[in-house]
């Protein structure tokens, strides 16, 4: 606190100063977009990471699926983890399988049905999480500017109505409440030029996870589908 | 998702306080050396004039005829000087001994003068006045200054003298009548009024005892033609000398009879800033600078005219420059010159005519 009353004393341009000089509302703006500079790393931050993870896992899956490695063996050995993406369609997708055998399914084609359905919802929920939060990066991206802007526009004012105050049109009286309205432009700007890149690169990214995702349901679905026409007595 | 937040927030908190640091306080902008201006306007400024209240709205306005301050103020410094200066001594100790040693010369010699003056006047003016013919034989006194050189020893031999005069007297008859007058000094001059024509010698012999007279006026003059001289001199040396006061300065004093402003307004300012700066912009797209004259910095054109209001120049620019050789500052000057002809119908603000009547325009080519 002994250090915040020195800085402020000192009415310096410093970064710390035009802020601290700044009115309550540009105040306001300024932490307000921090806050949303810190949500939008943090959310660039853990959609990078999960993304290449659910990469690296879908690699994996692929690898091991297309072992030749029987479907009884590896749902068994995915059953008892806590899987997401393709894992988590191709266990939705023979649950539903099993269940259905359990009970003695009758007719290969609702049994299809079936499993295309569970296999959608699970497809759906896997690329809902995929696209969560890339929306508050759009957000941010397009309204960030806008809400620096608002703060620009009130410190110019304030600093106007100085002017009128001090009945003097020195640049120097005008100068650094234009410097600090404008800082509350360049924290808005800081925040959603990356958001915006941001948002394009993850949501591309994510569309291409999904789609690979469906890739892989369809496929699944073609197997289970000769299973089934395999196991089903023909009637 | 908490990971990356609290990951983001520290790599913010990092940024951030590396930004206190390195953007902590901008250093100030130097404006020393920013004369960047290849070309200056110093416009007649009209500034606005304190008038009188009371009176009249003029064609010009005019302020309140100025008081003359006193001219001997109370003495400020110590000094050796002898006269009192406001401004310390160090600087006009040596202007001002001239000054000082001038001026006590001319008191001095009128002074001695009167001495030797009253001893010749009363010789010299009680005679002309009983002779008041002689304004008329002024003349023939360059003939008696030969004989000046007998003076000395033939004071006693002035009846030999008049033997001599005979000899000239053959020419001219009147020779007789010479030696008449020269017996009656008084009642000589009479008579000498009569031949005025050109008999002219034998009042020569005549004025004999005039020659007391004639070599002492020359005397007077000689006496007075030397101290003429001198008071020439010294007045010469006195238009010469810098009798400004070093310390003088401020505005003209005003000789205008006081107003209460002028009937038209002025406004009281100068150009401003935009008008200036596409009145430089003209001329300076009209200027063609000449090779080599970027090269040297100190170089400074000053272009003086007069506008009529049609914004034409009237009569002939003054250019004066300095700052580099003589060859290069006629190119650059008759440059500047062609710049501001060039540029001649310039449009200024009519009612403002009164700031820029006269411009004066000073050229940096040095400046890019």
């Amino acid at each position: 606190m002994e250090d915040l009353t020195a800085v402020a004393v000192h009415t310096d341009v410093s970064l710390w100063g035009l802020f601290w000089q700044a009115g309550f509302i540009v105040k306001l703006v300024m932490v307000g977009l921090l806050g949303a500079s810190i949500w939008t790393w943090g959310i660039i931050l853990d959609k990078s990471l999960g993304f290449g993870r659910a990469k690296r896992a879908f690699d994996r899956f692929e690898q091991v699926f297309w072992s030749g490695q029987s479907l009884e063996e590896l749902y068994r050995n995915l059953g008892d983890k806590r899987t997401t993406g393709m894992g988590a369609i191709f266990i939705a997708a023979m649950r539903e399988w099993k269940k259905s055998f359990e009970k003695g399914a009758r007719s290969p084609i609702a049994l299809q049905m079936r499993i295309d359905k569970a296999m959608d919802v699970a497809l759906a929920r896997e690329s809902d999480y995929l696209a969560a939060r890339l929306t508050s990066l759009a957000t941010i991206g397009s309204a960030g500017p806008f809400i620096g802007l608002f703060g620009t526009v009130i410190g110019i004012m304030t600093s106007f109505m100085g002017i009128a105050g001090s009945k003097s049109t020195s640049l120097a009286v005008v100068a650094p409440g234009i410097a600090e309205a404008l800082l509350a432009t360049a924290i808005g700007l800081v925040a959603a030029i990356p958001a915006v890149i941001a948002y394009n690169k993850l949501s591309s990214d994510a569309g291409k996870l999904t789609a690979r995702m469906e890739g892989f349901a369809d496929e699944f679905s073609a197997i289970l589908s000769r299973q089934i026409d395999e196991k089903l007595p023909r009637t | 998702m908490r990971g990356s937040i609290t990951s983001s927030a520290i790599i913010h908190a990092a940024l951030l306080g590396w930004g206190l640091l390195s953007f902590s306080a901008p250093t100030p902008m130097d404006m020393a050396n920013s004369e960047s201006m290849p070309i200056d306007i110093v416009s007649d400024v009209s500034q606005l004039q304190k008038g009188d209240k009371k009176a009249e709205k003029n064609e010009k306005p005019a302020p309140k005829p100025t008081q003359k301050p006193q001219t001997i103020p109370d003495a400020q410094n110590v000094g050796d000087s002898e006269t009192d200066v406001e401004t310390k001594p160090a600087t006009e100790t040596k202007a001002k001994p001239v000054e000082a040693a001038e001026a006590p010369k001319p008191s001095e010699t009128p002074v001695a003068k009167p001495d030797p003056q009253p001893e010749p006047k009363p010789e010299v003016k009680p005679e002309p006045k009983p002779t008041p013919v002689p304004a008329t034989e002024v003349k023939p006194e360059p003939e008696p200054k030969q004989e000046v050189k007998p003076d000395p020893v033939a004071e006693a031999i002035n009846d030999v003298k008049p033997v001599p005069a005979p000899a000239e007297t053959p020419k001219a008859e009147p020779a007789p009548q010479a030696e008449k007058p020269a017996e009656e000094e008084f009642k000589l001059p009479e008579k000498v009024a009569m031949p005025q024509a050109k008999p002219t010698p034998p009042a020569q012999t005549a004025k004999t005892p005039d020659r007391k007279e004639t070599p002492e006026k020359p005397k007077t003059q000689t006496a007075s033609t030397p101290s003429k001289e001198k008071d020439g001199i010294a007045d010469q040396v006195a238009d010469l000398l810098n009798k400004q006061k070093a310390s003088a300065g401020g505005a003209k004093r005003s000789t205008d009879q006081a107003s209460l402003g002028a009937s038209k307004t002025t406004g009281g300012s100068s150009l401003s800033q935009s008008e200036m700066d596409a009145l430089r912009g003209i001329i300076e797209g009209n200027w063609n600078k000449p090779v080599g004259a970027e090269e040297s910095p100190d170089m400074k054109i000053i272009v003086r005219f007069r506008l009529t209001q049609d914004g034409q120049i009237d009569g002939s620019p003054e250019v004066s420059g300095t700052g580099a050789d003589a060859g290069l500052l006629n190119a650059v000057k008759s440059s500047a010159l062609r710049a501001v002809m060039r540029s001649a119908p310039f449009n200024l603000p009519q009612d403002k005519y009164d700031t820029w009547s006269t411009v004066e325009l000073t050229f940096y080519p040095g400046a890019t």
